[in-house]
């Protein structure tokens, strides 16, 4: 570990002497108060492992915040009712946990809770970032069990129990069920099936056969009637809303194959196909659990609005101020907000000015001025003054709600590629179905000994496994791997687009930028001052704003203390010195001297209208974004930039990158508009997005991909989510989504050369049924073996 | 082969048995986070808290 980076957060630490902690016996240097008390706090509580079990941190992870919250608030009974569910002496609570990034995470987060006295049990899950806390309401409270996970430098967020029933918890235990009936089904029937191959072979009881056909109705009863009901449902509702879907031919399938078996064996026929049956529900059972678990990976929308908001406010009526859980907000309510507060809900803005970020809704990275009679947009932070304001618009009524409302919507429009593997399956079924009777009626005119045992070749030999596990089973690989090379993929059609696509789009802020200005350059124009100097003053006055740009300022170690600072909003900031007025921030407002091009990207330091030093401020290009750009080129794509920033910020970046084709101070629309040109052209777009703006945006894409330190929401719109800083795994990922495009035709040509090629050898009465069931077995093999050859895809 | 009149049934209701041993843990919520558990098992969590330095 490099000696400049903090131990606990990462982040780079001014001077290796100032903060230090004695961890395994040694001392490491940490950068701020705030993580040296987490870091002795995970020491002295002997979770010191955490430190050796964790993932390297991103640069700010775990970083403990500077104001401390109220968390006393949260022990009160109202606001008990809101986020817990109470039961006789035992409150249980689901908490969103945000800034843990790891398992060693979820560890720490349990064995601290463990530790406190009245904790029932504490359950994180690393993957949905979710913790569930139960305890003894005597003898513990809410606010101390997030004091607690807050003092180890995570970000807990209540969440109310409308938002935390996971209906997907409940959808996954009945498709587990299903799928576990119908697989042990298919396994007892198989073994039967073996049993009434070999009697057809070699000769067998009439009372045998009758009790093994008997026994297979048994187990396939079931597989039909609980496995298999999603499909007749889906296929009733089909017929309900006169939109057939792919279930109507699987249904009709099961059932004529179910129901032909049940009236062979009572009447004692040739051939009942109840394995048949069951093989084609397994199968269709299990491409759906996958694509089912592919997407509960992404992150639930609800989670993703209710993080975005507070979850108390403070309300303004007759009695003076009140905290009430945000949940009980209505329209009408007055509401104090303070600095760094987020707004609740939407509304209008009564007292007082200030200056919102709302970079998350909009796009716009610098921050708006508003005043009284302006409107607030409910996830927009208040940066630095002190407001009232009127709720209008509260929960899914509100902007957030109708653009998140809005990403759902396009989600679920979108054409589903892997279903279509599975509708031409059960078209194939119905017509091997038609040619097995086919065959049957004119082999029993030709010779009626054989037609049985010719029937039952032609039905083993086309069964349909192969064809319906081309697909499934090659993206299920495909997946699998992708999320080992850092993509998680959300959405099985995104690996189809992804193979075919010619441009990917890029938004500038966070995707190919780090999201945080630097300062690069420094000119002093007076001589009597060193740089250093003036960064130290700058830094001083700047300590007031919470605008991106004091942040690059708070770098600089400082012992200037400025004293009288102003915040001019939108324009910069003011403060004195030693008895000196500084300002800082525009040239027109550093030296009351109007100039063309005056941009927040270089801001001016004056006194007494003296020009003292200029800073240029730029946002950094990220590590290995030229190299990707170059792969991709490599690769067939055409990168585009499409940034709802001013011209000369997309323009450098552009410059910096090489990209031709740059778009900039677009709005969502504009992005979308941009998108729907490149479709129409005939490209496949991928789009690369992290904001909330993003979310329809990403929507609109043929494939898109979120990193996974952007915003929720941007995430629950992704087909795709990046996780980790690189953006070089967007390069293997389109390789492999080419590959495995590759490996299922290979499959899916192999499964109709195959039934070609073995369908007129069957109906000829050239295959005797025990090759047709060794064929189709090597088939159904080779598909498989194809596709795990994904999974070793990019090792070395 | 007559054995089978009775071993086929009996196999039946074994898988019967566990049909319902795997519903009840799916009911339970064992199967509900598959990737967790995986990860837990490498942390230990019984390191005692240091001593206190000597001073």
């Amino acid at each position: 570990m490099s000696n400049d980076a903090c131990f606990h957060c990462a982040l780079p630490v001014e001077r290796a002497d100032e903060f230090q902690v004695e961890i395994e016996g040694e001392l490491r240097p940490v950068c701020c108060p705030g993580c040296k008390a987490v870091a002795e706090l995970i020491r002295d509580t002997g979770m010191s492992s955490y430190y050796a079990m964790r993932e390297p941190p991103q640069p700010g992870a775990g970083k403990p915040a500077d104001d401390a919250a109220e968390w006393q608030i949260y022990d009160r009974d109202d606001m008990l009712g809101a986020f817990a569910e109470l039961a006789d002496d035992q409150a249980t609570a689901t908490i969103y946990v945000g800034k843990m990034y790891c398992a060693a995470c979820s560890w720490l987060i349990e064995t601290a809770l463990t530790r406190l006295p009245g904790i029932a049990s504490a359950e994180v899950s690393p993957v949905t970032h979710r913790l569930r806390v139960s305890w003894y309401k005597q003898q513990q409270g809410l606010g101390r069990i997030l004091a607690t996970l807050a003092s180890l430098g995570y970000d807990p967020q209540p969440l109310s129990p409308e938002t935390t029933a996971r209906p997907e918890i409940a959808e996954q235990r009945a498709a587990l069920k299903r799928l576990l009936v119908a697989s042990l089904g298919m396994m007892q029937v198989m073994m039967f099936a073996v049993g009434l191959y070999a009697g057809d072979f070699q000769g067998m009881e009439a009372s045998m056969q009758y009790f093994l056909r008997l026994v297979s109705f048994v187990v396939t009863t079931p597989v039909v009637f609980y496995s298999a009901r999603p499909f007749f449902a889906g296929a009733w509702r089909g017929i309900v809303s006169r939109m057939p879907g792919m279930d109507l031919p699987v249904s009709i399938a099961i059932a004529a194959a179910y129901t032909g078996s049940v009236y062979a064996m009572l009447t004692s026929g040739p051939a009942v196909w109840f394995d048949s049956v069951v093989m084609f529900v397994f199968f269709l059972t299990l491409g759906r659990f996958l694509e089912m678990r592919a997407r509960h990976r992404s992150i639930d929308r609800s989670t993703a609005l209710s993080t975005l908001l507070p979850n108390t406010v403070n309300k303004v009526d007759a009695d003076g101020e009140t905290t009430i859980p945000s949940s009980q907000l209505v329209s009408g309510d007055v509401l104090l907000v303070r600095p760094g507060e987020s707004i609740a809900a939407d509304g209008i803005l009564i007292e007082g000015t200030t200056t919102l970020d709302e970079a998350l809704l909009t796009g716009e990275s610098e921050p708006l001025a508003k005043s009284a009679g302006d409107a607030l947009i409910a996830g927009s932070i208040n940066l630095d003054g002190l407001i009232r304001m009127r709720v209008e618009k509260t929960g899914s009524d509100t902007t957030l709600g109708a653009i998140s409302r809005l990403s759902e919507r396009a989600r679920y429009a979108r054409p589903a590629f892997v279903q279509t593997a599975d509708r031409v399956a059960s078209y194939i079924v119905i017509a091997i179905l038609l040619i097995a009777v086919l065959v049957a009626t004119s082999w029993y005119f030709i010779a009626p000994d054989r037609a049985f045992v010719i029937t039952l070749s032609v039905l083993v030999v086309t069964c349909p496994c192969a064809l319906a596990l081309a697909t499934p089973a090659a993206f299920a690989t495909a997946g699998t791997r992708l999320s080992e090379l850092h993509l998680l993929i959300t959405n099985g059609n995104a690996i189809e687009a992804m193979s075919r696509a010619r441009r990917i789009l890029f938004d500038k802020t966070g995707t190919l930028t780090r999201g945080a200005p630097e300062i690069t350059a420094i000119q002093v124009f007076d001589k009597a001052r060193t740089e250093q100097q003036c960064l130290q003053i700058a830094a001083a006055i700047e300590t007031v704003s919470t605008h991106p740009i004091a942040i690059a300022f708070s770098i600089a170690a400082n012992e200037v203390v400025a004293t009288d600072q102003r915040v001019a909003i939108g324009n910069g900031v003011a403060g004195t010195i030693d008895g000196q007025r500084w300002r800082l921030g525009r040239h027109a407002f550093a030296t009351g001297d109007e100039r063309d091009g005056d941009t927040l990207t270089t801001v001016y330091l004056a006194t007494n209208n003296k020009l003292v030093a200029r800073f240029d401020l730029n946002d950094e290009i990220r590590p290995g974004a030229m190299a990707t750009l170059a792969e991709l080129r490599s690769l067939g794509l055409r990168p585009a930039l499409v940034s709802g920033d001013n011209a000369a910020a997309v323009q450098r970046v552009a410059g910096i990158l090489d990209i031709d084709d740059y778009h900039s101070g677009c709005s969502p629309g504009d992005k979308l508009e941009i998108i729907r040109a490149a479709q129409n052209a005939g490209d496949t777009v991928i789009m690369v997005g992290d904001g909330i703006n993003d979310a329809p945006v990403l929507a609109g894409a043929d494939a898109s991909v979120a990193p996974v330190h952007g915003a929720l929401l941007a995430q629950t719109s992704a087909d795709v989510i990046l996780l980790g800083e690189s953006l070089a795994p967007l390069v293997l990922g389109i390789r492999l989504a080419r590959k495995t495009m590759r490996i299922v035709r290979q499959n899916l040509a192999w499964a109709v050369v195959y039934n070609a090629v073995a369908l007129p050898l069957a109906a000829g009465g050239l295959v005797p049924p025990w090759a047709a069931a060794i064929g189709m077995s090597a088939s159904s093999l080779i598909v498989v073996l194809n596709a795990l050859r994904l999974s070793r895809f990019g090792a070395t | 082969m007559n054995i089978l009149f009775i071993l086929i049934p009996l196999a039946l209701i074994i898988l019967g048995g566990a049909v319902w041993a795997f519903f009840w843990a799916v009911g339970a919520g064992q199967f509900d986070d598959l990737d967790t558990p995986a990860v837990r098992i490498i942390m230990d969590d019984d390191k005692k808290p240091p001593e206190k330095s000597e001073q």
